[in-house]
């Protein structure tokens, strides 16, 4: 089989406006995730026993499910539900931003979890009063803790957005398999849009690897 | 009337009792060391009297002042102005890895006694400057050795300007080479007249240090006296057999 990558360069602009728009629904679904996720980390830790079982059946629900049906329900059960018509973009957004916030929620609970008792005790010791406590003690260690994992979603959800284009955005994958059908080429094409998504994603985890070791030499005291 | 002052002490864990009536008492001119074997209490009473520990009965006072109350149901009654006059320093340092050295100083007094920032910071420079580490003062706790982090952990607690510390095996996770800057310290501290708990399985500087020594077993006060009694003639079988023990594996 002949391979030819030159065609490719005809659908370039095509290929980064799809890129483009991976790009956006993702850093929107990840902002939207991580002050959801936090909250909902707050409602997982909290004593309230309404608070606490209904955020664990949300987290629960949207870590032990598959994202593409997720995204199936949004798209298309949730407007008959709402009696709304939502763009793609916004239910892509809806639908990823939901996902995330489970997914974070974990992080920041594990972090949370992980800061040692003793830290406790050295702020009754010292008199902080209990906001002050979780403001300036425990909140900026749990952060600085949840970062490699917060890092580790990211990479996650970029690749998951894939799957959006099984629901006609036209995402990157969904350029590509466009073009792959109308060229009768899937091989250069599909090859090329791997590469693409590597391009960010591989840097994203050295970018882990980077932060975790340099902010867990800073953490461990 | 004694400064410190406990009463019937009583602490469980679950079903595991600590303390069934604890009495114990101590003058603002002392410094008590408590000794015994592990598992005895030490560190408990000294969290105890930090208000770290829900106490099922008795009474904690400092100065007259009965600021901790344990109830038998529910929750003891603490009085958190009397509680903010003790000063605790821990085995494990706790720094607040997240601030620097000038940070972990400045953050309760500004942020629980409303305190401004320049008053103090000048006043945690004072005594890191007093405690050899003025140039310090921007480190992380993770750039510190364990002997340097213990003595910032002791400056954080003076800032308080507490009227009783309490020490809970200081020395106990520092290589032996650390130890000494960290007794030196607390020596210098005993000098200007702070009175102290402290908990030590150091006997040699718990000798040095303490104007009274209390060897605890089992929740219980066996013998109470001057250093040079209790290490050089204790009165009780116990206690000899456990100083043998200890001084044997020291020595």
């Amino acid at each position: 089989m002949a391979l030819d990558f030159a065609f490719l360069l005809d659908f370039r602009w095509v290929l980064l406006k799809g890129l483009w728009t991976t790009l956006q629904f993702v850093t929107l679904a990840l902002v939207i995730g991580l002050v959801w996720g936090f909250v909902l980390s707050l409602f997982r830790t909290s004593s309230n026993w309404v608070i606490y079982s209904l955020s664990t059946i949300y987290v629960e629900f949207f870590r032990g499910t598959p994202v593409l049906i997720q995204l199936f329900w949004i798209f298309f059960c949730l407007p008959l539900f709402l009696d709304v018509n939502l763009s793609d973009f916004t239910s892509v957004v809806i639908a990823l931003s939901l996902y995330s916030g489970a997914i974070t929620s974990e992080s920041f609970r594990a972090a949370l979890k992980s800061i040692e008792s003793s830290q406790h005790d050295a702020c009754i010791a010292l008199g902080l009063p209990p906001t002050v406590r979780t403001l300036f003690v425990i909140l900026p260690q749990a952060v600085l803790r949840a970062i490699p994992n917060l890092l580790s979603n990211v990479v996650s959800l970029f690749k998951e957005s894939a799957l959006v284009s099984a629901v006609g955005m036209a995402d990157l994958m969904y350029v590509g398999q466009n073009i792959a059908n109308n060229v009768a080429r899937p091989v250069e094409i599909l090859t090329a849009v791997a590469l693409i998504y590597f391009a960010i994603g591989f840097p994203l985890t050295r970018a882990v690897s980077f932060v975790e070791a340099r902010l867990l030499k800073v953490v461990k005291a | 009337m004694a400064f410190v002052e406990i009463n019937n002490l009583i602490k469980r864990y679950g079903s595991l009792t600590i303390f069934d009536g604890f009495d114990l008492t101590m003058s603002s001119t002392d410094r008590l060391v408590l000794i015994g074997p592990s598992g005895c209490g030490k560190s408990t009473l000294l969290r105890c009297m930090m208000g770290l520990e829900d106490i099922a009965g008795g009474t904690i006072s400092l100065g007259g002042d009965p600021y901790i109350t344990g109830a038998e149901r529910g929750k003891m009654t603490l009085d958190k102005t009397v509680q903010k006059e003790v000063g605790m320093v821990f085995q494990h340092y706790t720094l607040f890895p997240h601030l620097s050295v000038l940070g972990n100083l400045c953050l309760a007094p500004m942020r629980s006694r409303g305190m401004g920032k320049s008053d103090a910071q000048d006043k945690a420079m004072e005594l890191l400057k007093r405690f050899g580490l003025g140039d310090r003062a921007k480190f992380y706790p993770s750039q510190l050795s364990g002997g340097q982090k213990q003595r910032v952990a002791i400056a954080r607690a003076l800032m308080l300007d507490p009227k009783l510390m309490l020490f809970d095996e200081v020395t106990s996770a520092l290589d032996p080479e650390l130890v000494k800057e960290v007794e030196q310290t607390m020596m210098e501290l005993a000098e200007a007249g702070m009175p102290m708990m402290i908990v030590t399985h150091d006997m040699h500087f718990a000798r040095n240090i303490a104007t009274q020594v209390v060897f605890q077993e089992r929740g219980k006060v066996i013998e109470a006296a001057a250093p040079n009694d209790l290490f050089g003639n204790p009165k009780q079988d116990r206690t000899r057999d456990f100083l043998k023990n200890v001084l044997n594996i020291e020595g």
